[in-house]
C-alpha cells in the first residue's frame, strides 16, 4: 500500500491506494487550517505536519497515526534573545543521529530535535552567522526550505533558503559558510550580482547513494553539485528544459544520475509552459532532460506546482508524486513513463510526501 | 480572580473550556497564567515573544485592548479570533 501526505490549504488529506492505484481518501485532519508541509520519519514511524492556523500561528504537531492523536510539539520557537517569532514551517527532515530531526522555518531558521521532534532548539550557529542582516526574503518570505543531511554523517548538512543561497556545515550546525560559486541570479542586474546575497534558491537535493551530488531549482536555473555543494554546474541551460524556472525537485534515492523537475513558465507567469503539464527527468546527471507526460493533462492546463509538492517513494521502479494548487494529485508507478490523477477536486496542494 | 473567556477552535487547546479562572492584573499577565494552566495554549494566542497574534483581538468591557491593560478582579477578558480568511 501506497500512502501520501498531501498538505493543503483546508488540512492535512490522507491518499491511500495501491502502488498502481487507486487512491482514496483515507482520513483528513487539521480541518480548515492550513498545513503547508507534512511528512512521517522512516525511522520512528512519527508522522509530523506543520499547520499554520488563520489566526493563531503556526505550530508543529507529530502523531504515530495521521488520522488521530495528534500532539502539539514544544517549537520550533524562538528564543526571547532572538527576538524574532516563526512565521511559517516550511520543512521537517529526519537527521542521521539517533532521534534527530530538523525543521526549517521563516524567518530562515534551522531548528533541531534530540527526541524524535517532540522537542525543539535553535540552531544558534547558523542564526548568528553575521551575513544574515543582509538576508532578504523571496515572494515566499524569508524560508529555509531544504535540508540535506548526510547518510552516515550527522556532521554534514546543506540547506538551502530563499534568498539568501545554500549554506554548509562540517561540525553539526556550529559553524556554517555559504556556498554560491557557479550560481548566476539572473533576476539582478549584472553589476549587482557580484556582492549580493541574494541567492534565490527554491529547492535542493542530495543523492543519498553519492552524498557528494547535490540538485538544485534555482530561481531561474537548474544546477549540480558534484563536490557536496562546494561549487555548482548549470544543467539547465539549452539541454532539452522548456523553461529553467520551477519550484519541484525530486530525485532517485538509488541513482544519483537521475532527477526530476517541474518546470514552470517564468517567475512572472508561474503556470505550466505551453498549457502542458509535464515532468522532466534527467538520467545522466542533468546533460539531458526528456518530458514524461504520458497522462498528465496536455492541453489547456496552467498548474502551479509549489515547491514541497513533489515527490519520489524510493521504489523500484520508482513512484513519484505531485499536486497543483488546483488540487489535483498526480501519480506515477512506473518511474514518470506513464501517469495518472489519483486525486483530484482538493483544495489547493502545498506539499505531497510519502509516508 | 479574573476569567478568561475563550472563543471559537481556541478551545480545544484549553481541555475544551470557554472560561477559564486566572490569576492576573493586566491581559499580558492573565495570558502567561493561562499558558501555564493550559500549555497547549502556548504560542497560540501570543507568539514566543509575547506579542498579539496579528488576527486575534482582546475586549476588555467591550471595548478592544492591549497587551498591557488592567483587568480588575472581577472582570472578563475576551480572547477573540478575528472573523477573516479564505
Amino acid at each position: 500500500m501506497t500512502e501520501l501526505l498531501v498538505g493543503t490549504k483546508k488540512g492535512l488529506i490522507v491518499l491511500r491506494g495501491g502502488r498502481t492505484g487507486p487512491f482514496e481518501v483515507a482520513a483528513r485532519a487539521f480541518p480548515g487550517e492550513v498545513v503547508e508541509f507534512a511528512t512521517r520519519d522512516p525511522r520512528s514511524g512519527r508522522y509530523f505536519a506543520g499547520v499554520t492556523h488563520g489566526q493563531f500561528g503556526p505550530h508543529l504537531f507529530y502523531s504515530d497515526n495521521p488520522a488521530s492523536g495528534w500532539q502539539q510539539a514544544e517549537g520550533p520557537a524562538f528564543p526571547s534573545s532572538a527576538n524574532a517569532a516563526v512565521e511559517r514551517i516550511w520543512v521537517v527532515e529526519p537527521g542521521v543521529g539517533d532521534g534527530e530531526v530538523w525543521c526549517g522555518v521563516a524567518p530562515a531558521a534551522l531548528f533541531r530535535s534530540g527526541d524524535g521532534g517532540k522537542t525543539w532548539a535553535l540552531v544558534q550557529g547558523l542564526w548568528d552567522v553575521p551575513e544574515r542582516r543582509q538576508w532578504e526574503p523571496g515572494a515566499g518570505g524569508l524560508c529555509l526550505h531544504s535540508i540535506c543531511p548526510w547518510p552516515g554523517n550527522p556532521n554534514r548538512l546543506a540547506i538551502g533558503i530563499s534568498s539568501a543561497g545554500v549554506w554548509l556545515t562540517d561540525d553539526a550546525g556550529k559553524s556554517w559558510r555559504r556556498s554560491v560559486v557557479g550560481l548566476v541570479p539572473r533576476y539582478l542586474p549584472e553589476e549587482a550580482r557580484k556582492d549580493t546575497h541574494a541567492f534565490c534558491v527554491h529547492n535542493m537535493r542530495r543523492a543519498p547513494r553519492q552524498p557528494s551530488t547535490l540538485y538544485m531549482q534555482f530561481h531561474g536555473g537548474v544546477y549540480r553539485s558534484d563536490n557536496a555543494g562546494e561549487t555548482w554546474l548549470d544543467i539547465g541551460t539549452d539541454r532539452g528544459l522548456p523553461s529553467d524556472f520551477g519550484f519541484p525537485l525530486a530525485i532517485d534515492p538509488h541513482d544519483p544520475d537521475r532527477a526530476f523537475v517541474i518546470p514552470l513558465k517564468a517567475d512572472a507567469d508561474r503556470v505550466t509552459p505551453d498549457g502542458k503539464v509535464r515532468v522532466y527527468e534527467t538520467r545522466d546527471r542533468g546533460a539531458t532532460w526528456q518530458a514524461r507526460d504520458d497522462g498528465l493533462p496536455q492541453s489547456q492546463a496552467y498548474l502551479t506546482v509549489l515547491r514541497q509538492a513533489f515527490c519520489s517513494d524510493g521504489g523500484n521502479p520508482l513512484g513519484l508524486y505531485f499536486g497543483a494548487t488546483s488540487g489535483e494529485v498526480f501519480g506515477s508507478a512506473d518511474g514518470g513513463r506513464t501517469w495518472s490523477t489519483i486525486a483530484s477536486h482538493l483544495p489547493p496542494v502545498a506539499s505531497v510526501r510519502c509516508a | 480572580m479574573p476569567r478568561v473567556i475563550l472563543t471559537g477552535s481556541v478551545q480545544q487547546h484549553a481541555g475544551g473550556l470557554g472560561v477559564v479562572t486566572v490569576d492576573g492584573g493586566t491581559a499580558a499577565e492573565m495570558i502567561r497564567a493561562l499558558e501555564v494552566s493550559h500549555p497547549a495554549l502556548r504560542g497560540w494566542i501570543v507568539d514566543e515573544q509575547g506579542s498579539l497574534r496579528r488576527h486575534v483581538k482582546l475586549f476588555h468591557g467591550g471595548v478592544a485592548v492591549s497587551l498591557d491593560a488592567p483587568i480588575g478582579p472581577n472582570d472578563e477578558l475576551h480572547i477573540v479570533a478575528a472573523i477573516s480568511g479564505g
